[in-house]
């Protein structure tokens, strides 16, 4: 078995030009010389990672060959992807390696680029060059960061030139079937002035599969462009999952992202958006659904660093079983970000005696002109809720089901994504059902 | 038009048969003793009018006779269609015909008007309607209540007005064809056009299948377009009057500080 080591990393690097493959190594001897997240600092204080060793996995090896269309994809991953719909783009990797990639024809005459990391060093270099790790992350992730940045596979880039529409969704599909594999996929998105996008991160993986999943996600979205970043994470029980994911805003640009919290035994998201030109503006949305034995963590950061920002982050979750869940997010509106309006709002239902969420805002205004409102809440569902409908007829489990649904709906209209927004609506379904 | 065919045909309802009895209940809420000894009786066809005024419990009548959780029968009993109700759930009330229209109607935001009405018929019918024989039985009833189209498909109360939520729940007893209504302070809160379409409505629901009605309410305006057959005067949890309709217009006079002093009537009222 591969070890993490320089060797791995150049393993994985050779179809790769030699600035990227240094890239990696610096990423690795960083990661070898920072310490694991301590489990008595504030960022990890609720998710504990002591059962989690990295030396039960290893990095990917030997790339799967590029299938053509999707007759070369395996069966079990196209039924686990789901439908088929209309994209303008769709890429899937098993295990990190790209194994089919389609692009529409008119986009990439228009100069849209969609592909993997690799391709997009070779092929695009200056492009990826002037934006790869320069949003940063959050000290505290760094070791995951790391981890990602130096056996980062597969991965995906998208540039959006200016002024172009990508109308339909561009689909990444990252499917982890190999056990203790690592697979840390690294998503770099740039939407040039006035051009729009919609992406979609989707992971998953078999019930049996105990794996490492990371997303590190770097988005750039330049003056007057509007992304929507999707993160659909539904991956069989057993598996880590982490993702960082970090948006710069710029001048009256516009990002709205997704995060969805399906599967996984262990997984933390990271959302942060850095709104850091005039006008910029930032949606935030959060979903999950945990139960058995899942431990969800969720973080967000609203930065507001210039006047007239906007940002409004909601994430509802509910618990079954012995699940647990916490959120903590800080609005940061840094002093010369006048006229800035946050709006930060959790809500958890706990639908079982044993789960446990944990909600935990934080603000920090140093602007003295500003909009700023946050909400928390955790509890059972609404006894008058339950009683109005039970006076109509439901049972008391009918009428939680439906309370937990319309729970759910609230913030699912706001998914645009159709298809995404119907593949949430089963997932509850499933997790009502379960 | 045949629309009705598929829709479920109650059997015949018999006007003067029997439906509620309240034997003597006494209630306590958390505790609290509210209900002090009520009777009263309701036969099919009947609206029964309590009139009271705050904290008399009124509001504590219609939730202990729909089985909310918290309000508990200390003594007398409660038969409905014959069968003593105590201990069995709200629920299973509702299935067995009996509707409670709310003062403070509930928001569920999330589920549609339409799909809450749908899944609530379905909960309490035998037979189950398919989507487009419900969406035709459901024109119906918003014709029959002159409900606008755009009402059904917004979330359940959200960001109603009071009018609209208590037009609301007179949509729910129309779809839910009750064969017991109790109406608590459906008048609250409304404005005088808004009082007579709810008015209205009910009158039209309950004519339909002959409905019994227990409407309760703190002032006797709502009885200028629904006529009780009975009144009853509801103080410090006890009955202290019955009469006819002539009583609500009594109580308009005199106020309920002139009841307050009488003694409980409970063998003086209608009862058979």
């Amino acid at each position: 078995m591969m070890r993490f080591d320089d060797a791995a990393v150049r393993a994985l690097a050779r179809a790769e030009p030699g600035w990227f493959l240094d890239d990696r190594l610096a990423a690795f001897a960083r990661f070898t010389a920072l310490e694991w997240p301590d489990p008595s600092s504030e960022e990890w204080r609720y998710t504990d990672l002591k059962g989690f060793d990295l030396n039960n996995f290893a990095p990917p090896t030997e790339p799967l060959p590029l299938a053509d269309n999707l007759d070369g994809v395996p069966e079990h991953v196209l039924a686990a992807m789901g439908d088929v719909w209309e994209r303008d783009g769709l890429a899937i990797q098993i295990d990190g390696t790209v194994v089919h990639r389609r692009l529409a024809d008119p986009l990439a005459n228009k100069g849209v680029i969609f592909c993997d990391l690799a391709t997009a060093a070779r092929e695009h270099e200056d492009l990826l060059k002037d934006v790869i790790g320069t949003v940063g992350v959050p000290a505290s992730e760094e070791k995951f960061a790391t981890l990602a940045s130096a056996f980062a596979a597969g991965g995906t880039f998208v540039y959006v030139p200016r002024g172009v529409d990508v109308t339909l969704p561009l689909h990444a599909f990252r499917w982890l079937e190999t056990p203790g594999v690592l697979a840390a996929a690294r998503t770099i998105i740039v939407a040039e002035e006035s051009s729009s996008v919609t992406y979609i991160d989707h992971y998953a993986s078999p019930d049996a599969t105990t794996a490492i999943s990371i997303g590190l996600v770097e988005i750039h979205a330049r003056q007057a462009a509007n992304i929507s970043y999707l993160s659909v994470q539904d991956h069989g029980p057993d598996m880590y999952h982490f993702n960082i994911q970090r948006g710069e805003v710029r001048r009256d640009a516009t990002l709205r992202s997704l995060a969805a919290t399906l599967g996984g035994k262990v997984s933390r998201s990271v959302v942060e958006s850095m709104l850091v030109e005039q006008g910029a503006s930032a949606e935030m949305l959060g979903v999950y659904f945990a139960d058995g034995d899942q431990h969800f963590d969720h973080r967000s950061l609203q930065e507001h660093s210039a006047p007239n920002t906007t940002s409004e982050l909601l994430y509802k979750g509910a618990l079954k079983g012995e699940s647990r869940a916490v959120y903590s997010g800080l609005i940061h509106i840094a002093k010369d970000a006048q006229k800035a309006d946050a709006v930060q709002t959790n809500r958890n239902l706990i639908l079982s005696d044993h789960a446990k969420a944990d909600s935990i805002p934080y603000l920090e205004i140093e602007a003295n002109d500003v909009r700023c409102a946050h909400g928390a809440s955790v509890g059972p569902v609404d006894d008058n809720q339950l009683f109005y409908l039970q006076s109509r007829g439901l049972d008391a489990d009918e009428a939680e089901d439906l309370i937990v649904r319309g729970y759910f709906q609230e913030i699912l209209d706001r998914v645009r994504v159709p298809e995404v927004r119907a593949a949430l609506e089963r997932a509850v379904e499933a997790e009502l059902k379960a | 038009m045949a629309q009705t065919q598929t829709i479920e045909q109650k059997p015949e309802a018999k006007a003067g048969e029997e439906l509620l009895r309240i034997e003597e209940l006494h209630a306590t809420v958390e505790g609290r003793e509210i209900l002090k000894g009520i009777s009263l009786v309701i036969k099919r066809g009947e609206t029964h009018a309590v009139m009271g005024p705050n904290g008399s419990g009124k509001s504590t009548l219609a939730y202990i006779l729909t089985g909310r959780p918290g309000y508990e029968i200390t003594k007398g009993r409660i038969l409905y269609k014959g069968e003593d109700i105590a201990g069995t759930t709200p629920d299973a009330r509702a299935r067995s015909g009996m509707f409670l229209a709310f003062q403070y109607p509930q928001e569920i935001p999330g589920v549609s008007v339409v799909n809450f009405l749908r899944t609530a018929r379905n909960a309490v019918s035998d037979t189950e309607m398919s989507a487009l024989e419900f969406h035709r039985f459901l024109k119906q009833k918003m014709a029959l209540l002159d409900m606008p189209e755009e009402l059904v498909k917004r979330y359940v109360n959200a960001g109603f007005s009071g009018g609209e939520k208590k037009r609301n729940e007179i949509l729910q007893m129309a779809v839910l064809e009750p064969d017991l209504a109790v109406l608590d302070e459906t008048d609250s809160g409304l404005d005088i056009d808004a009082l007579r379409a709810v008015a209205e409505g009910v009158k039209v629901v309950a004519a339909g299948n002959e409905v019994g009605v227990l409407l309760i309410t703190h002032y006797q305006r709502i009885l200028n377009y629904i006529t009780p057959d009975v009144v009853h005067v509801l103080v410090n949890g006890k009955i202290v009057k019955s009469g006819g309709p002539e009583l609500a217009a009594e109580l308009e006079k005199t106020g309920y500080d002139a009841f307050r002093e009488e003694a409980p009537a409970g063998d003086k009222g209608p009862l058979p």
